[in-house]
């Protein structure tokens, strides 16, 4: 059952992967990008890692993609429409050659094992305790570094603005 | 990881709801295609100009400001989750997170003083 | 899993989700009668008794109506964009807590879609995902309107996000899990024998910043600049048909009862009656499932009193400006929630050192 729900969930998240990379309208990238963050957050909760999922579904699909969306709709970009593949078709392409390769690989080499590793007990406060004693240094050490990040995002976004088409810096 | 085996069927009843409800609106209702109804819809007044004009910067300043507090809330979650247990061996944690927190308000008064919110 | 309890766990899910389904229409009809109340007004009687039936009417005129879809609309994203809204809305009902247990062919099965262990970081979570059907339904119709609604929604909906997590964390301090179930179970009993033992009593402020970041989250009045019929034609959804517009307000009514939901869990008690005990409720009736029954009614009575609490608002307060708004998150709201945060932090540190 976790088997082919691993499958099933790398089967969608190479495939929502390759979208991203394939498809010429940089929304839809946006898009497909949600989509593989999902099956990856789908991936953390086979290995049991429930806070990990939904860590990733908080801030990766739900503030670096927000952040990518914005960008790309400040932005503009003019699509070439004619010339566009179907991603989906692509996609999922990419993922049939993923899953035979793994086939392969498994058969030839034996390297890739038949059953998922356990899933261990009660793993989120072993982590947060972990982060907290073992991990202290580089806890503080990422807080600096956000207010880092904090400075030199305005740094960066002192602009003007030009009335037609961009902004220049 | 069992526990999620009910939102899964969730899903599939969403999905479904979903489904449902594109049935609906493509079944019903008559169609009746008029240009004026096809197009830019501008308060009645023909649409004139780029339907995708430049926008301010004030917009992504907002969501990487929004990224960065993010990824603070999301370190001060394990902290919250663990705290009341380790109070027991002294005020490690406390003064951790006290460290932490000073950081970001020192980002926060930054904001505040650099005063470029107002650009919405 | 075996069967029975499989089969019993997707009719729970199933009812669970058709009850919170259930709230649009009841929302639809509450809202008209409760504006027309403080307005003053008789509000829809027409349509059966007291206008008990015009959630009806709406519903079929939304469905009967031309579906006009423009020409310009980048037609995927466009058809995708209601239900972006409505799936994270959906999804997020899972981890809230109905009632404790009940009792069926000996087995105790718990009142809520799931027992997720990380209730609160996946409705946070998940509820972060409402914005993209915003986001990408006013980009794909090529409106000027809809996309400047749109960019300033997901701006709203992104600003009071922290204060939500902020408020959502200093719980999750005070309580020690992030379970919704458990915390629920930890308001039992009463302080001193006079307060009930819930959430506002010791998070105030805590409760404040959720209940004014929930406003912001669900796109309500005084928040609901972005689709304000006055100022920006209407929005996001300016170039949405009928049945599309019925979709977002679907979401939008569902993310509100989740939004109760959450405060009644974290704030007020849960599924407890205020000063009855479970243990007493057990002795007088008798039956689990009886004792599971008033668990549940107490429940949705707390969510619709802030269902009601959310109209009363509406109708009441004036709109606020956009940079008001922004103003009042990033000046306020944060700030505020990382003081409640120090202080509910002290005061566990000097209550753990007594």
């Amino acid at each position: 059952m976790r088997e082919g729900l691993f499958i099933a969930f790398s089967l969608f998240t190479i495939a929502a992967a390759s979208g991203v990379v394939l498809s010429r309208n940089p929304v839809y990238s946006a898009f497909s990008l949600i989509l593989s963050f999902f099956g990856l957050s789908g991936l953390y909760l086979l290995w049991g890692t429930t806070f990990m999922a939904m860590i990733q579904i908080l801030i990766y699909t739900g503030a670096i993609v927000v952040l990518f969306v914005f960008v790309v709709m400040l932005l503009n970009l003019q699509v070439n429409k004619e010339s566009s593949p179907n991603f989906l078709i692509v996609g999922i392409s990419g993922a049939a050659v993923w899953f035979f390769s793994l086939i392969i690989l498994r058969v030839l080499t034996q390297a890739i094992p038949n059953t998922l590793p356990a899933i261990p007990t009660d793993q989120i406060r072993t982590i947060s305790k972990l982060l907290f004693t073992r991990y202290l240094w580089p806890f503080e050490v990422l807080s600096l570094f956000l207010l880092v990040m904090i400075i030199a995002i305005f740094a960066i976004t002192r602009t003007q603005e030009i009335p037609h088409g961009g902004e220049k810096q | 990881m069992d526990a999620f085996l009910p939102v899964g069927i969730l899903f599939i009843c969403a999905l479904l709801l979903c489904v449902g409800l594109f049935t609906v609106k493509r079944l019903l209702g008559p169609r009746n295609p008029v240009a004026s109804k096809l197009s830019v819809y501008e308060c009645g007044v023909k649409p004139e100009g780029n339907a995708r004009a430049p926008f301010k910067t004030g917009f992504y300043l907002i969501a990487v400001l929004f990224l960065l507090f993010d990824v603070e809330a999301a370190f001060f979650f394990p902290w919250a989750l663990v705290y009341k247990e380790s109070l027991a061996q002294g005020p490690g944690l406390l003064i951790a997170m006290l460290v932490y927190m000073g950081l970001l308000v020192l980002g926060l008064v930054y904001i505040f003083r650099k005063d470029c919110l107002k650009l919405n | 899993m075996d069967w029975m309890d499989l089969i019993v766990t997707a009719v729970k899910t199933i009812v669970i989700y058709l009850g919170m389904v259930q709230v649009v229409p009841i929302m639809l009809i509450v809202e008209r009668r409760g504006a027309a109340l403080i307005q003053d007004r008789p509000g829809p009687n027409r349509v059966g008794p007291f206008g008990l039936f015009q959630p009806i009417a709406d519903v079929i005129k939304m469905m009967m109506k031309e579906v006009a879809v423009p020409k310009q609309v980048n037609k995927a994203l466009y058809i995708l964009g209601p239900f972006l809204v409505l799936f994270p809305a959906s999804l997020v009902i899972a981890a809230l807590p109905f009632g404790d247990f009940f009792t069926l062919f000996d087995k105790n099965y718990i009142l809520q879609v799931a027992n997720i262990d990380v209730g609160i970081l996946y409705i946070l979570a998940i509820g972060s995902l409402g914005i993209y059907g915003i986001l990408f339904g006013g980009w794909a119709s090529n409106n000027k309107f809809s996309l400047i609604g749109a960019m300033r929604s997901s701006s709203q909906i992104i600003s009071y996000e922290i204060p939500l997590g902020l408020a959502a964390c200093s719980a999750v301090l005070w309580y020690g899990t992030f379970s919704l179930r458990e915390m629920v179970t930890g308001q039992e009993g009463t302080i001193l024998s006079v307060l009930p033992n819930w959430g506002i009593f010791y998070q105030p402020l805590g409760f404040l910043l959720f209940f004014v970041a929930a406003f912001a989250e669900t796109n309500r009045l005084p928040f609901d600049l972005p689709e304000s019929e006055a100022e920006l034609v209407a929005g996001f959804h300016t170039e949405y048909g009928p049945m599309d517009f019925g979709t977002f307000f679907m979401a939008e009514y569902m993310n509100m009862a989740t939004m109760s939901g959450l405060m009644v869990s974290i704030y007020f008690g849960g599924w407890h009656l205020p000063w009855i005990s479970d243990a007493t409720l057990l002795q007088w009736l008798g039956s689990r499932n009886l004792v599971a029954l008033i668990q549940v009614l107490t429940a949705v009575t707390k969510i619709a009193f802030f269902m009601l609490v959310f109209v009363w608002v509406r109708w009441t307060i004036p709109r606020f400006r956009f940079d008001q708004l922004m103003r009042l998150a990033w000046k306020n709201l944060i700030p505020l929630g990382l003081i409640n945060l120090v202080i509910t932090a002290l005061v566990l540190y000097f209550k753990g050192a007594a």
